[in-house]
């Protein structure tokens, strides 16, 4: 590959600066000239039918309307897989948090106050919070005649525990967790000529803009969708929250309207990480080779499908780790309860099962007298190696490179002193996650590469900063293609009227696809740029011609030159170009062989915890992170990633779960849910490893998810190392394991 | 009631409602947006402003309160220039992604910076551990707080 001058550098991000200074727009930060204020009345029982009386509520002071489910002007129904969510509710209350009304009022407090006189009358009905007892028959059905969304099997090869040497079990349970962005939802919409304008912060405007053009019964020509800065968001912004409730008040009311959550709220709002029990059973030969594996999964998909089919695939696909299995049978099933939805969530399923695989692979090696690192380095997928789906790795599966490093690490992280007071542990965790919606799906991004009449090179694509750092990779690999700074890159991506559609900021899938697109369109764009030179120079060919910081010269003779700028002057609506990037994935058949996903992405991680016997407080106190990347488009955004990754995962595997009390969520605040803070944090080396996808950006690959899935196992792997206490349900609080530990010796 | 207070050095007399939140009074009749509402309890520390030099969550106090007190926000103008170098180096160290949580951060920084020159990364951690952060890890935080200290230390040294 040609010498990089931009791409591999740390240039400083496209958004820092507004953002450290307060000036980035968050929806909640605006404020229109007379915009009403509206409040969401929600279900405080979980399954119901209600009926609502809103005559006292809509006389009170400030009152303009309130919308229940008659006012829906479109199709009262949206969903990313399945159109089963109400906008209102007409029919059946399916969860606490369903939304029943909508008032709205000229201040936000008068909105609140009028809120409270909405009569409601609940007929309640029996509720199921158990995905077990969801697929009785007789139990109480969600949607339809059967609480099953979705019941999926792998097969490959035959599996026969009876030819294994040694063969483990075990059953893990991993809770129901919540994204805790810090930005709750918000939105404003307003009227602008004959469009409808929605402002929020989604993950995908463009997908945001169909759902609010079938709820309202307006063509999506007609909506305006402007995504404003996206305070975090992790998969929970990828179901519509606010958006149409809004988009129908200014539609009908012909104001604005403003909609800002509060934390409780945003708890009740959006979708939550599937709990899951994940049942597994893994079979190898006295010399390691780990020959068989049975895995089956059951996860609560809550009141509403939400990503339930998907989420269980890449959850069924990846429960093989990155290991090579020659027979694997999984079933997984996703059911529907009158829990909280449960949807996306950064990792989407893989993050789930390698708790499970990871744990029960050190089980193995325990029995097999092995160390972690000799099963682990015994079974990795190599060049050449199949998945649990047949899919064949063919180029950048440097599993080996991730796990070599880590091991060199913790080589030193156990030299150093230990705290005698505290039980010390070490444990290292792997993992594999497949980019991208998968399974053939239509996975595209666009991008239109434009050079404008300053002669700056401006990008147009709909893809969605969260805060992951996609507006710095986007400039950066433009500013790559025309050799100049990626300050000097406008970038386009937030109005649905201007740029193309690219996707959800999905699935790790923003760097890879539309980084593709990206480079694509400007590497189109520069060829346009040379030839329009050489004609301008009147050279008898464009060889030798190269552009630098929006000028185009001759290599051999560089006083031959013409600005971007003077090209734009004569030949305006030539220098536009367009590119599309079309993930490939194959759909798997009935026994899911097949190739669901690519770029595959790995890491290894490393951590050593301290555990006060006393209390049962656990610290991870030491860590070494090894994240494959491709190439890294930028050094320091990866390891933003990393950190960021790896915290997320301590918060699943030492604090976070949504206590659910019969499908009420208990712990809706931060005072009761708990994230971690700085003081969890420990300093974590990291090691960027770098073997370029061949079908990458510059080689790039999408690490948004990967880096959060191997912080839960490695944690705890150190735990039972530290304890001998093997914990198969998270979190492991300090109450959870001086049950256990304590017990141990009773 | 009337209140005499200083807003990012500027002095103004105003009649604020016995019953508004400090964050309300800044964000909706000051216009002062870089202020950030993520929780409304006190747990998140996004709200974080300073009164008379130290960190506190706005969310927590009402606005009659700050009669008489000096309050700093994220648009306060750069005096003593302290400000700014904080916040070129969250930017030099990366430390925003979402960047929900940064004014209250850099914020939490100055007021650290402002009463201990020469911190450890454990006087760090406790300045900022009533800021939560779901994207970053802190480590960038932490690091460029580290080094704002050093470049700072630098200019009055």
């Amino acid at each position: 590959m040609d010498k990089l001058n931009i791409v591999g550098k740390s240039s400083f991000r496209v958004d820092g600066i507004d953002k450290i200074s307060g000036r980035s727009i968050y929806p909640q930060d605006i404020k229109l000239k007379e915009m009403f204020h509206a409040v969401t009345l929600r279900s405080t029982v979980p399954h119901a039918t209600f009926t609502l009386n809103t005559e006292k509520a809509s006389k009170m002071s400030g009152v303009v309307k309130i919308f229940t489910a008659h006012d829906v002007t479109g199709k009262n129904e949206h969903g990313v897989l399945f159109k089963d969510h109400q906008v209102f509710m007409d029919r059946k209350i399916n969860r606490i948090g369903d939304p029943l009304a909508l008032v709205v009022a000229e201040t936000l407090k008068e909105a609140k106050v009028a809120m409270k006189e909405i009569e409601v009358l609940y007929n309640e009905l029996p509720g199921v919070f158990c995905p077990l007892e969801a697929m009785n028959e007789d139990a109480p059905k969600i949607h339809g005649d059967s609480n099953i969304i979705a019941n999926m099997k792998l097969e490959k090869g035959t599996v026969d525990f009876s030819k294994c040497d040694v063969v483990v079990e075990n059953t893990f349970k991993v809770p129901m967790v919540e994204h805790a962005f810090l930005q709750p939802e918000s939105a404003v919409s307003y009227i602008e000529d004959d469009k409808l304008v929605v402002i929020s912060s989604t993950q995908y405007p463009h997908w945001d803009r169909f759902e609010l053009s079938l709820a309202l019964g307006l063509k999506e020509e007609n909506i305006k969708v402007l995504n404003a800065a996206v305070g975090g968001a992790f998969g929970g912004r990828e179901d519509i929250t606010s958006q149409i409730h809004v988009a129908l008040a200014t539609k009908t009311l012909k104001k604005p309207v403003k909609i800002t959550y509060g934390r409780e709220e945003s708890f009740l709002a959006h979708s939550k990480r599937h709990p899951m029990t994940i049942r597994m059973k893994i079979g190898a030969l006295k010399d390691g080779k780990i020959t068989a594996m049975k895995n089956e999964i059951l996860a609560d998909s809550g009141a509403y499908a939400s990503w339930a089919p998907s989420v269980l695939r890449k959850a069924m696909t990846h429960s093989t780790g990155p290991y090579e299995i020659e027979n694997v049978k999984v079933n997984a099933k996703s059911v529907y309860t009158n829990n909280p939805f449960t949807g996306a969530m950064r990792g989407f399923g893989a993050t789930q099962v390698a708790v499970g695989y990871e744990q029960i692979i050190d089980q193995l090696a325990e029995e097999l007298g092995i160390s972690t690192y000799e099963i682990r380095e015994k079974n990795i997928l190599r060049i050449g190696s199949k998945t649990g789906t047949s899919q064949t790795m063919y180029n950048s599966v440097p599993v080996d490179r991730c796990l070599e490093a880590v091991k060199k690490e913790m080589e030193i992280i156990k030299k150093k002193p230990v705290n005698k007071d505290m039980l010390t542990g070490y444990g290292i965790a792997l993992s594999i996650y497949g980019t991208g919606y998968g399974n053939g799906f239509p996975d595209v991004s666009s991008n239109i590469a434009k050079i404008n009449s300053d002669g700056k090179i401006e990008i147009f694509s709909g893809f969605t900063e969260v805060g992951q750092g996609a507006k710095t990779v986007m400039a950066q690999i433009a500013s790559e293609v025309f050799n100049t700074s990626s300050s000097n890159i406008i970038i386009n991506c937030e109005d649905t009227d201007k740029v193309p559609d690219s996707g959800t900021a999905a699935a790790s899938r923003q760097t890879y696809n539309t980084g593709n697109a990206v480079k694509k369109s400007c590497e189109k764009l520069k060829d346009i740029i040379l030839n329009l030179a050489q004609k301008e120079l009147g050279l008898n060919n464009n060889i030798g011609l190269e552009v630098k910081d929006e000028l185009v010269y001759l290599r051999t003779l560089p006083s031959m030159e013409i600005t971007f700028k003077d090209l734009f002057s004569k030949y305006k609506d030539e220098l536009s170009s367009k590119g599309k990037f079309v993930a490939q994935t194959t759909q798997m058949d009935d026994l899911s062989q097949g190739a669901p996903y690519w770029p595959y992405g790995f890491n290894a991680l490393g951590v050593k915890v301290e555990i006060d016997p006393a209390t049962g407080r656990i610290n991870v106190v030491d860590g070494v992170f090894a994240q494959d990347v491709g190439r890294a488009i930028n050094p320091r955004l990866v390891e933003g990633q990393m950190d960021g990754g790896f915290v997320m995962g301590l918060g699943y595997a030492l604090y976070e779960d949504i206590n659910l009390v019969d499908g009420e969520i208990k712990n809706r605040k931060f005072s009761s849910y708990i994230i971690p803070t700085a003081k969890d944090m420990p300093t974590l080396k990291k090691i960027i490893i770098e073997d370029p996808e061949e079908t990458g950006p510059f080689g790039a690959k999408g690490i948004g998810e990967s880096v959060t899935i191997p912080a839960a196992p490695a944690i705890l792997n150190a735990i039972y190392d530290a304890s001998k206490v093997r914990f198969t349900k998270l979190p492991v609080t300090p109450i959870e394991f001086m049950k256990k530990f304590g017990n141990k010796y009773d | 009631m009337n209140i005499q207070t200083v807003i990012n050095g500027k002095k103004i007399s105003v009649n604020v409602k016995n019953d508004m939140r400090l964050l309300d009074f800044l964000r909706d009749e000051l216009e002062l947006t870089g202020t950030k509402e993520g929780c409304s309890e006190g747990e998140c520390g996004a709200c974080t402003v300073l009164i008379d030099g130290s960190p506190v969550n706005s969310c927590l106090v009402m606005a009659f309160q700050i009669d008489g007190k000096e309050v700093v926000t994220i648009e306060a103008l750069d005096e003593d220039g302290n400000l700014n170098i904080i916040k070129d180096t969250f930017l030099e160290e990366g430390a925003p992604q979402c960047g929900f949580c940064m004014p209250g951060m850099v914020l939490s920084a100055k007021g650290l910076l402002d009463q201990n020159s020469n911190p450890t990364r454990s006087d760090v951690k406790e300045a900022i551990s009533g800021n939560l952060c779901r994207c970053t890890g802190y480590t960038t935080i932490e690091d460029a707080i580290l080094k704002s200290a050093k470049k700072l230390g630098g200019k009055n040294g």
